[in-house]
């Protein structure tokens, strides 16, 4: 029957962490609260999003619904790196001046702009990972033995959540200006990682070329075909045996997230 | 100038399940209990082929290979099909998330 703990566990971790590191960064911004509260509603959303997206993926029959569901999963993967880039790269621009001049109409208007964007974020994280919980459990439940797997499934969402509470707990000892750089950097890492996974599922349904595939191979380092590489994998795009095309797509998401970066840090 | 597009889109697409419908070789493949049947599967190489991916439960799978850049989750008793492009010869790892300890295969081309 699998490990409902550690299965949990892993699906919903990587939705906690991008919460839990959202919300240091928003307490880092100082945005007074607002920022939190979207982060929350967007959460929730998730959530109703996850239990929809599951039942999609339950019903669905026939092989051009489900082309169409992987699709429309891949385009969340999009929507959510490109998301957070923006905007960690806006905040880090218009940060300072936020704080400013909280009073003026133009950038509390930018403002309520960044939080559909931290609701929008939070809300595909956990309705991606969210729907793929909801077809194991559901699965869990069609066979049987339903109080064991309920607690180790209770155990694996407690201890997800406990894991990004640390993250970011952690992160909040830190000083502020090191806080707001480590976080940032933390986001747009997993932003690249979902980039990434993106591009490859695009590969893999034919829709891009790999071009080269693979270009080396590093498993005999760290083979990403084990739980921890898996990990690796997820939370930082890692692959051992990436094609060209993967590899170009990482290297120009850096290269304009660098760009990005170096502009804003003097605005 | 929109309808163009509209129905190269279209056009497109058709000619993708056209694709669909040569005559490429199947591979069954079933996963039952957090076991693979079988647990190696022998393809042809340089060949597209069709895995039909059958999860007879309990349980849902989920068939993933980051190698074959391929992720499926699949309900129980959900039968689905995954398109494969040439591979060259080789030995290519994958397994079934939601049962690591137990369902690890390989695809073998040659």
């Amino acid at each position: 029957m699998g490990n409902p703990f550690f299965v949990v566990w892993r699906e919903s971790l990587e939705a906690f962490l991008i919460a839990g590191i959202l919300y240091a960064w928003l307490k880092a911004n100082d945005d007074g609260g607002a920022g939190r509260r979207a982060l929350f509603g967007g959460l929730a959303a998730g959530v109703g999003l996850a239990l929809l997206l599951g039942w999609a993926l339950l019903t669905v029959q026939d092989e051009l619904t489900g082309e169409a569901l992987d699709l429309f999963q891949t385009a969340t993967l999009l929507v959510a790196a490109g998301l957070i880039t923006q905007m960690v790269l806006w905040m880090r621009k218009h940060g300072r001046t936020i704080k400013a001049q909280l009073h003026a109409d133009l950038s509390a208007a930018a403002e309520r702009c960044g939080y559909w964007g931290v609701a929008v974020v939070a809300a595909l994280a956990v309705a991606r990972e969210g729907a793929e919980t909801v077809i194991f459990l559901y699965g869990l439940a069609q066979g049987g033995a339903l109080s064991a797997l309920a607690v180790g499934s209770a155990l694996g969402f407690a201890a997800a959540a406990l894991t990004a509470w640390l993250a970011a707990k952690s992160l909040a000892r830190l000083n502020i200006g090191l806080l707001l750089r480590l976080s940032s950097i933390l986001l747009l890492v997993l932003a690249s990682a979902l980039f990434v996974t993106a591009i490859d599922r695009l590969i893999g349904a034919g829709w891009l070329a790999p071009m080269l595939d693979p270009v080396w191979d590093t498993s005999p380092l760290i083979d990403d075909g084990t739980t921890g590489g898996k990990l690796l994998a997820d939370f930082t795009g890692y692959r051992a045996r990436p094609a060209l095309t993967t590899l170009l797509a990482w290297g120009a998401y850096w290269t304009v997230v660098f760009i990005g970066w170096r502009k804003t840090g003097h605005g | 100038m929109k309808r163009a597009l509209h129905s190269a889109v279209f056009g497109l697409f058709l000619a993708s399940t056209a694709a669909f419908a040569d005559d490429m070789p199947t591979i069954l493949l079933v996963m039952k209990d957090g076991r693979l049947f079988p647990e190696t599967l022998e393809v042809p190489a340089n060949t597209r082929f069709r895995l039909e991916v059958r999860n007879e439960g309990p349980g849902a799978a989920e068939f993933e290979s980051l190698e074959l850049k391929k992720e499926l989750v699949l309900a129980p008793g959900v039968t689905r099909k995954l398109v494969f492009h040439p591979m060259k010869p080789g030995s290519y790892k994958f397994f079934d998330e939601f049962h690591p300890d137990t369902a690890q295969g390989r695809i073998v081309a040659k």
